[in-house]
């Protein structure tokens, strides 16, 4: 699992490139880790979000925010093909990832997932020991030896800022830890098989403050090494962690009354929160409109 | 589409209220302040240094007011921007009041000292600019209008004239032993008072474009400080002193 496997059988990924090219980018920009273009997400014939354009870069956490419907999460599932496991749903438009084309046929979708990993709203450990919920992935990306899978488990808890308060009870299930605790441990979960970009699908959403400011923090200690994208209802929690924001509205359709959500801004996120440029994101972040 | 946060825009509303308000006081008591000065009104001196107690009071309200909004309503975007502005322009306001005491005290000094009419008919013009700017500033910040607050500059130029005019005036008056030296120093300080209310007004139309544009007004100096940095390559020694130029 170490050696990384290409994404593709006939494109390897071209990090040096990519890397020369970010580096004659502005000093602020570090390099595109997924670029979207005109992306849109159908479920069947309905259109469930359009307009989709913006840059994930390495080293950031991007936050989306929006109401309810506006197809945040839709998109957030796009960059790792979660929603290939929904029957109906298909893409439109285009999602880069490191240049190559993220929906090509000839991408191995469980490679994606391996290198793009995801935690959820609801903290979902397996009803495993602790060891064995972090052991889960290295061991089925072969990893065997017990001094190596050790090391990764202890690496993995430490980067989820929980190995000191689980250290003595790795044995204990997974479910016996507090919420907080049990969305670190998925973070351990999604980092101990080494990914490049970690999702985040409102994980804050079922925990208390104190839990909340733990993964906030812990998000700002991993961003060194991981690219975050973060889908978040909390606006403050947005413009506390993030550093670049996108939001997303929904429209209704007055024929079908269907609703459909579209992505309006993307910008850095001080500014996105100080002077956004368009005038429905000033309204949704000041509360003019929901 | 549904207002949110109703509760909140209202607070926010009241503090706005509460300062224009404020500033209203002050602009009133320009030409009572004026009045007091031409007409050697000792009990009208009194009432206006006795009053600044009351816009302090009310000063240190608004402010707690804001402090109050950022602590507990987390605003942002023109939100955000209107609070922050606020804090800054009860500064402004409090501090011509402040200003219109120390004209009033100037006044005391100079009781029973004749001034000769071209140095009452300048001081009654500076008066009024003043508080036209003031009316011009509170206007614009009623209005969210970014063109008016704009303009107050301007208007202050005019301002920055007659003040010049005048202490040339009080040269002259000087000279030709209509008033003595320490009547003249006095009307000279006066002179820098009025000009000081009109910076103080400019400054609340440049907060009145921040709150519209989002564009601080400090940008300008910071821009010739990163110039001259770009230049040289390190912080001038002699501070930001000679990077001043034209302040505006």
């Amino acid at each position: 699992m170490h050696a990384d496997g290409p994404l593709t059988e006939s494109t390897e990924l071209r990090m040096d490139q990519l890397t020369t090219e970010s580096a004659a980018a502005p000093a602020a920009d570090t390099a595109a880790v997924f670029t979207t273009q005109g992306l849109e997400v159908y479920y069947g014939d309905f259109r469930a979000v359009r307009d989709v354009d913006l840059t994930i870069r390495q080293h950031e956490i991007t936050a989306f925010i929006g109401p309810s419907g506006c197809g945040k999460t839709t998109v957030l599932r796009c960059f790792n093909r979660m929603n290939d496991l929904i029957d109906t749903a298909r893409v439109k438009g285009s999602i880069r990832y490191h240049g190559v084309d993220l929906y090509d046929p000839q991408v191995n979708a469980v490679e994606v997932r391996r290198r793009i990993g995801m935690v959820f709203q609801k903290p979902n450990p397996f009803p495993k020991s602790i060891y064995d919920n972090v052991a889960y992935g290295p061991r089925l990306a072969g990893i065997k030896k017990r001094t190596e899978l050790d090391a990764v488990v202890e690496r993995s808890l430490h980067g989820a800022a929980l190995w000191d308060e689980v250290k003595g009870r790795l044995k204990a299930s997974g479910l016996s830890l507090s919420g907080g605790q049990q969305q670190r441990l998925c973070i351990a979960r999604a980092i101990a098989v080494e990914p490049e970009v970690i999702l985040m699908d409102e994980p804050c959403s079922a925990l208390d403050p104190i839990a909340t400011a733990r993964i906030e923090d812990l998000m700002q200690e991993i961003k060194q090494q991981y690219t975050i994208v973060i889908v978040t209802h909390n606006m403050q929690q947005a413009a506390r962690v993030s550093d670049r924001t996108a939001f997303f509205t929904t429209e209704v359709n007055p024929e079908s009354d269907r609703r459909t959500g579209r992505m309006v801004e993307f910008g850095r996120t001080s500014k996105m929160f100080s002077k956004p440029d368009d005038e429905r994101t000033e309204q949704y972040v000041t509360g003019r409109f929901g | 589409m549904n207002e949110l946060r109703k509760s909140f825009h209202s607070d926010l509303d009241d503090a706005k209220k509460e300062l224009v308000a404020l500033a209203a006081s002050v602009t009133e008591a320009i030409p009572r302040a004026t009045a007091v000065l031409l007409e050697g009104d000792l009990e009208g001196a009194d009432f206006i240094i006795r009053g600044d107690d009351e816009i302090d009071a009310r000063s240190l309200d608004i402010e707690e007011h804001c402090y109050r909004i950022l602590a507990l309503q987390a605003p942002v975007a023109s939100d955000l921007r209107q609070v922050v502005a606020l804090l800054k322009m009860v500064a402004e306001v409090e501090r011509s009041n402040d200003l219109l005491c120390n004209i009033c005290k100037a006044a005391r000094r100079i009781y029973g000292h004749e001034l000769d009419p071209k140095l009452r008919g300048i001081i009654s013009r500076m008066g009024e600019q003043a508080q036209q700017l003031y009316d011009a500033a509170i206007e614009s910040f009623i209005e969210n209008d970014a063109a008016k607050a704009a303009a107050i500059d301007d208007m202050d130029s005019y301002l920055d004239g007659l003040q010049k005019q005048f202490v040339q005036a009080i040269f002259e008056s000087h000279a030709a032993g209509r008033i003595d030296l320490q009547v003249a120093v006095q009307l000279a300080v006066v002179a820098r008072f009025y000009e000081r209310i009109g910076d103080h007004a400019v400054n609340i139309g440049e907060r009145v474009n921040f709150v519209v544009t989002g564009w601080l007004p400090e940008h300008k100096g910071a821009q010739r400080y990163r110039a001259r940095m770009d230049i040289t390559g390190e912080i001038p020694r002699d501070g930001m002193a000679d990077l001043a130029g034209d302040p505006s």
